[in-house]
């Protein structure tokens, strides 16, 4: 290898990591307003959902499950507390399940969101839809557990899928509703879960 | 592939759907070509990803094709597909969220795909721009149409939906929305298509 050879590899290279890096500075600067706004606006989009009827939903602070950081919410309608939210996470058969739950002042589930999951497609991932999630509706942390059969008290395991069920169900969502019940009606105290 | 100039770019679009089709014909790529066809929508994006970079790369390739030294060129090589790979990753991101959130990891695999690297090497490096931009088109669309086929196939049996939408009503064959199914599923669609590829080739004026 000659002189001029290191050189013109010394310039090929060069050359390359230049024009890639400012080719990629470009893309990242014009798009990371939008990957920013994309993820701010679904978090909003995901609380308005769970709690349609209020107009304010407040940040009230922090907890952990499972090692994982979680959110907890009040949800306002004008002055008075109509609800709160709180994030959870729950094991499930191959992936974290990340919740969201909405509680009335009386900690009875309203309504429940699965933000990300990554159980097996076409079983585990049925916890997602409607048909499971409003079968956890309007129960209190004592009725938030699965069954394998026929039920409406408790809830009723998607076939194939008892794991799935049960992590949302028993895990993320069990341990919401206990933390938040804890939290605001003993003044801020204390960690549930696992 | 010594010679592109006397081939027609419709030629060589079609090499790379049919004669070299990734997945069909060569057998590459298959763990993305697996993985992310559960459905239609995942299967399309990811295909539109590859086009994405294999056009980009071959024209890349093929402009430096004479500054490069031979010495370097298969790490140069590695930038530019890496590179990118970078810049659709972002794209995606930012402009299909939904899909990104599923499929990003193997967004991001595309930099070890052996048929990008294979045609930068193999074609684009010796041949001009407009027929590396048709060869890496045809190359790209050839794993498009492939994942489509497959994700319809996987999500349409194993579902009873296509893009969500049910369609049967029921599931038929569960199993093939399983990384076990997907396996059958690719076997099964390589061989119905080198079967009609093979009857193709056989009439008199193909080719």
């Amino acid at each position: 290898m000659t002189g001029k050879d290191i050189l013109k590899i010394t310039l090929n290279l060069a050359v390359i990591y230049i024009a890639g890096g400012l080719i990629i500075a470009l893309v990242h600067a014009a798009t990371s307003p939008i990957r920013y706004h994309n993820k701010v606006v679904a978090e909003e989009l995901a609380l308005k959902s769970l709690v349609p009827d209020a107009d304010k939903i407040e940040k009230l602070g922090d907890w952990k499950i499972h090692e994982k950081d979680a959110k907890y919410f009040v949800a306002k309608k004008g002055e008075a507390t109509i609800g709160y939210i709180v994030q959870s996470y729950g094991k499930g058969y191959s992936s974290y399940i990340n919740t969201l739950i909405a509680v009335d002042r009386d900690f009875r589930v309203k309504k429940v969101k699965i933000l990300d999951q990554k159980e097996t497609p076409g079983l585990g991932d049925e916890i997602e839809e409607d048909s499971f999630t409003d079968l956890l509706k309007g129960k209190d942390a004592d009725h938030l557990k699965v069954l394998k059969t026929e039920t409406t008290e408790y809830v009723q395991a998607i076939t194939g899928a008892t794991i799935s069920s049960r992590a949302v169900t028993d895990d993320a969502v069990r341990n919401g509703v206990k933390f938040i019940k804890a939290t605001i009606t003993g003044g801020g105290a204390g960690h549930v879960g696992r | 592939m010594s010679d592109a100039n006397q081939i027609s770019y419709w030629e060589l679009i079609k090499n790379g759907i049919l004669k070299e089709n990734t997945i069909f014909k060569l057998a590459l790529s298959l763990c993305p070509a697996i993985a992310v066809t559960t459905s239609l929508k995942n299967g399309f994006f990811m295909g539109v990803a590859v086009v994405f970079v294999q056009v980009m790369v071959n024209l890349t390739v093929s402009a430096m094709r004479k500054f490069i030294h031979q010495r370097i060129r298969l790490p140069i090589f590695m930038l530019v597909i890496s590179g990118w790979v970078t810049v659709v990753n972002l794209l995606m991101d930012a402009y299909v969220p939904d899909v990104y959130k599923e499929v990003g990891l193997y967004i991001q695999l595309i930099v070890a795909f052996a048929s990008i690297l294979a045609r930068a090497e193999m074609f684009a490096s010796k041949n001009r721009l407009t027929p590396s931009l048709f060869d890496g088109l045809g190359m790209g669309l050839g794993f498009l149409v492939a994942l489509v086929f497959i994700s319809i196939f996987r999500e349409l049996f194993g579902k009873g939906t296509i893009l969500g939408v049910s369609i049967i009503g029921a599931k038929p064959l569960l199993i093939l929305v399983l990384p076990a199914g997907g396996f059958f599923a690719v076997g099964i669609l390589m061989a119905l298509f080198n079967w009609l590829y093979a009857r193709y080739a056989a009439k008199p004026g193909a080719h």
